[in-house]
């Protein structure tokens, strides 16, 4: 029963063509450690250098999104200071495209003003992601922000298609938000 | 992380690279500066205010001579985008001011991503002369 089901789990993940998937406590340390072991997994590929760190950059982006945006959050000290953020994030292939979705609660407050961002972003073509780059290069960040505009539009640049989002509620308070790329 | 910094005296700031940090070599007394390595730290303002200030030390001094920076890093994050730009921005000042300043902006061949982040960040040096350098691939990925 046990492997069955775990079993099951598995299948559902392959039958998608992840490659990695993790859900739960996600840190920069995380980050870290699952970066490289994504950058091996590539070149393992016989990707070249510029392809893996294009890939690479879209999950560092995705990852610094959900460790800095998540709605849920666990703090405190464990002998030092330790902030851990709830999310998922699955890195697969799919008609030979690397595909990077990452999902994580956020407050429905936030939500119009994130679909904002992510609607004006998929508006845009090449030249326009660049010309927007090139502004919010120089602009400060805005409060809340702490520089998540810059990153998108990193994701945006970096991806082949089209960036692919979409929430689903919870409850009144909160939304799984989900950010679905490819390179 | 940690990173170890040694400041002689304002002649120049070593920072050994570690895997997600870059490595800084600022030679003050000869005006040579360079970035290697990446750069995603987990904490950015973390990393990069010791830099800025050392950096900040250096460009306020009035009799400094001309400045050579050489960006060789091969990937960072966009929160480190943007402390690359304070950095330009603080050297556009003094090239402004009259100080010589080139930046050689270093990209491994068929790296058009790199590339096209160098011309971003080259669009409003106005003093500063900048450069693109193709470096062969073969770095770490």
């Amino acid at each position: 029963m046990l492997a069955q089901q775990y079993a099951s789990i598995k299948r559902d993940l392959d039958d998608k063509g992840i490659v990695f998937s993790f859900s739960g406590y996600l840190s920069e340390g995380i980050l870290y450690s699952l970066g490289e072991a994504l950058r091996e997994k590539l070149a393992l590929e016989a990707a070249d250098g510029p392809t893996i760190r294009r890939v690479f950059s879209v999950f560092v982006e995705q990852m610094q999104n959900i460790i800095r945006y998540s709605a849920e959050k666990l703090s405190g000290t464990a002998g030092r200071a330790v902030e851990l953020s709830a999310g998922m994030v699955t890195i697969g292939m799919e008609r030979g495209k690397v595909f990077i979705v990452c999902g994580n609660t956020v407050r429905n407050s936030e939500v119009p003003r994130l679909k904002e961002r992510l609607d004006h972003l998929k508006s845009l073509d090449r030249d326009g992601i660049k010309t927007y780059y090139r502004e919010q290069l120089r602009e400060e960040p805005d409060d809340s922000s702490r520089g998540a505009t810059l990153g998108l539009i990193e994701i945006a640049r970096r991806a082949s298609d089209p960036i692919d989002y979409d929430f689903n509620a919870m409850d009144a308070d909160r939304s799984f938000f989900c950010l679905k790329v490819s390179v | 992380m940690k990173v170890r910094a040694e400041n002689h005296a304002m002649d120049c700031l070593t920072i050994p690279a570690t895997g997600r940090t870059p490595g800084v070599s600022f030679d003050f007394a000869n005006g040579h500066l360079r970035m290697t390595g990446e750069s995603y730290p987990d904490d950015v303002a973390a990393f990069f205010g010791p830099v800025f200030e050392a950096l900040r030390g250096f460009l306020d001094d009035p009799d400094g001579g001309p400045i050579r920076f050489d960006m060789e890093l091969l990937y960072f994050n966009s929160s480190s985008a943007k402390a690359l730009m304070n950095i330009f921005q603080m050297l556009e000042t003094v090239a402004k001011g009259g100080r010589p300043v080139t930046l050689t902006w270093c990209v491994e061949e068929n790296d058009e991503s790199m590339r096209e982040l160098g011309e971003d960040f080259a669009e409003d040096l106005r003093h500063v002369v900048f450069q693109m350098r193709e470096m062969p691939a073969g770095g770490p990925p």
